[in-house]
């Protein structure tokens, strides 16, 4: 029978579980994963404590080390939601993407996501992107056949759609980060803050940094008076609301919309 | 052999960081060879590729799916801070459920091989996402390559990370020995027909649980409380299940896993849980039993009236398949006796 200590690193059949569940959904929200694990030890182990979550997916990382994996944690560029991706280190290629799509499709998404880096906003619009499908390799595809494509692409969560326009989801920038600053080192942007891969964010008009949406969040959390880290001139931008789980999740409460401390100005 | 093992290592790592300086890829896979038969952590009598046919292995054409393992290496290795411990290769051996990372990581160190069966797992797993089996002649072709001649052990490696970390289970399909499978060790069935490898059979070896240790029959009462305690209720969806009294009533009915009647005579009607047939032919009374177990961090033996009843089970079943087996080859003979005196025997 199995060893009855329970030591670090050790996977049992909970941890198996909880790897098959997150490998099939790709991406979850942390409220999601944290109900997966307790799902996992009811199935497998109803009578151990369920371990703390950190501890949990530092356990089954450590052993997804030596395979170049790794559960990813990150956190939503509009809004600042954690989620958790099942990430493949060790390539350079859209991998994972690669079991679930075609070549042509494959390169369109390569295509969205070139047009999304030089962006301003961190947004192409479809149209933009429909433009390039004559140059895509493989099977020849349709305008129309790639506006399907598109919309696949944002129900897997590799781009979230708004508006007709197409940005990065979070799963696409943790699995991808690497990649896209190895290969487009120019044209990547980066938060002054945290210094990873920024798609969408404010910036300083007078410097031109960049932040992301939850860092500026919390670069100036109750602070009357922003200014820019890099230049000192006022933060033209409204302050967005630190993302507070506690709030989200309450039952029957609304998001709470409570405006910056100081007046907007343009 | 804990010590062999250990100068084994330093001798190899010495070799690997001397061809490191100069990186020839025909070099490489003679002085890796030379070092397989040194090898004595897979034990592989037949590592001759049996393959003749296999395509030129001179031109490392990876797909476009995986790319080369690039410079995170170097940055992984640096990370990884990690302690060799003797222990490492006996653990290893002796218990293969108890998976200690940082004994793996050091221990593995990242010599080609290496390097080759962690694209392996990335290429099997990525098979197993699309649900495809996997050929011999791919993994040659789209992984293995220039090491050819290190097939066996690679491919032993990759399957043992596999069921060790994903609980995936490497099947062969064909018996041609040339086509393999990944089966989710997870699960109660085999085949993959439903959904897409979301797993429903906890909850099903869980019942059968519940039916085996209510003498074979459960009232839905039972059963719910069972289901309760993990999660799932009636009339709530649940985020995986989705409605649990569908699944039970109805899903795992219309698949023979479960047979849901009405007591009889049962007024207000109640209703009743039994084993189905698929379940008798899937599993056995032994197995849910030690799922049962398991979950309950004990081994079968604790619960003696059903261990005895499930070991009634798996021997009335060796009886049947031997019964079976002679009732077969009785009949071949007859019918072979029949063919050659060319008279039809009423039977």
């Amino acid at each position: 029978m199995q060893g009855s200590s329970r030591r670090t690193g050790t996977m049992t059949d909970v941890h198996r579980r909880f790897l098959q569940l997150l490998m099939t959904h790709g991406v979850l929200e942390e409220w999601e994963v944290k109900r997966l694990q307790k799902h996992c030890y009811k199935v497998h182990d109803c009578n151990a404590p369920v371990e703390k979550l950190e501890d949990f997916i530092h356990n089954i990382n450590s052993v997804l080390e030596s395979l170049y994996i790794e559960i990813k944690k990150g956190v939503t560029e509009d809004d600042g939601r954690p989620i958790y991706a099942l990430v493949n280190l060790a390539t350079t290629a859209i991998s994972k993407m690669a079991s679930d799509f075609a070549e042509n499709e494959l390169d369109l998404f390569r295509k969205a996501l070139e047009l999304i880096i030089d962006s301003e906003t961190g947004f192409a619009s479809s149209t933009n992107i429909l433009n390039v499908v004559d140059q895509l390799k493989g099977k020849k595809m349709r305008k129309k056949e790639a506006e399907q494509v598109l919309q696949k692409f944002a129900q897997n969560k590799w781009l979230i759609e708004k508006e007709g326009e197409f940005t990065l989801h979070t799963r696409a920038i943790l699995e991808m980060e690497q990649h896209i600053r190895e290969t487009y080192p120019d044209a990547v942007k980066i938060c002054n803050i945290c210094h990873g891969l920024l798609i969408q964010g404010q910036s300083c008009e007078t410097c031109g940094i960049r932040m992301h949406l939850p860092c500026v969040a919390k670069y100036f959390q109750s602070n009357s008076e922003p200014r820019c880290p890099n230049c000192n001139d006022y933060w033209p931008h409204e302050i967005p609301e630190v993302f507070d789980p506690e709030k989200e999740r309450g039952a029957g409460l609304s998001k709470p919309s409570r405006k910056s401390l100081r007046p907007r100005q343009h | 052999m804990p010590r062999g093992q250990k100068s084994k290592l330093r001798a190899r790592e010495k070799r690997r960081q001397a061809r490191e300086e100069s990186w020839d890829p025909v070099d490489a896979q003679a002085t890796v060879s030379e070092e397989e038969e040194e090898s004595s952590f897979s034990p592989s009598p037949d590592v001759k590729d049996d393959l003749q046919s296999s395509p030129a292995s001179g031109t490392p054409s990876s797909p476009q799916v995986l790319g080369e393992v690039h410079s995170t290496t170097a940055s992984a290795e640096a990370v990884s801070s990690t302690r060799f411990t003797e222990d490492a290769s006996d653990q290893l051996e002796e218990t293969l459920n108890a998976l200690h990372a940082d004994d793996i990581a050091e221990y593995w160190h990242r010599g080609p091989l290496d390097e080759k069966v962690v694209m392996l797992v990335h290429y099997l797993l990525y098979k197993y996402q699309r649900k495809e089996p996997i050929t011999k002649v791919e993994m040659l072709r789209n992984v293995i390559q220039v090491y050819k001649r290190n097939f066996h052990e690679i491919f032993k490696r990759a399957s043992e990370y596999l069921e060790l970390v994903f609980g995936l289970d490497m099947k062969e399909m064909d018996p041609n020995r040339n086509t393999y499978v990944l089966i989710n060790k997870l699960e109660l069935s085999c085949d993959s027909q439903e959904h897409r490898g979301v797993p429903k059979t906890g909850v099903l070896m869980t019942i059968l649980g519940v039916i085996f240790m209510k003498g074979n029959c459960a009232t839905e009462e039972d059963v719910w409380k069972v289901l309760n305690m993990m999660g799932l209720h009636d009339g709530r969806n649940h985020f995986i299940f989705g409605d649990p009294k569908k699944l039970i009533t109805e899903d795992l009915v219309k698949n023979d896993y479960l047979v849901y009647r009405q007591v009889p005579d049962s007024d207000p009607p109640r209703y009743e849980f039994l084993w189905g047939p698929r379940a008798y032919s899937e599993t056995t009374k032994m197995k849910v039993l030690e799922f049962v177990a398991k979950a309950n961090h004990t081994s079968p033996s604790a619960f003696p009236p059903y261990y005895e009843e499930a070991l009634r089970d798996e021997k009335e079943r060796a009886q049947a398949k031997s019964t079976a087996r002679a009732q077969i080859a009785a009949m071949a003979s007859a019918r072979s006796k029949a063919m050659a005196n060319s008279l039809s025997l009423p039977k």
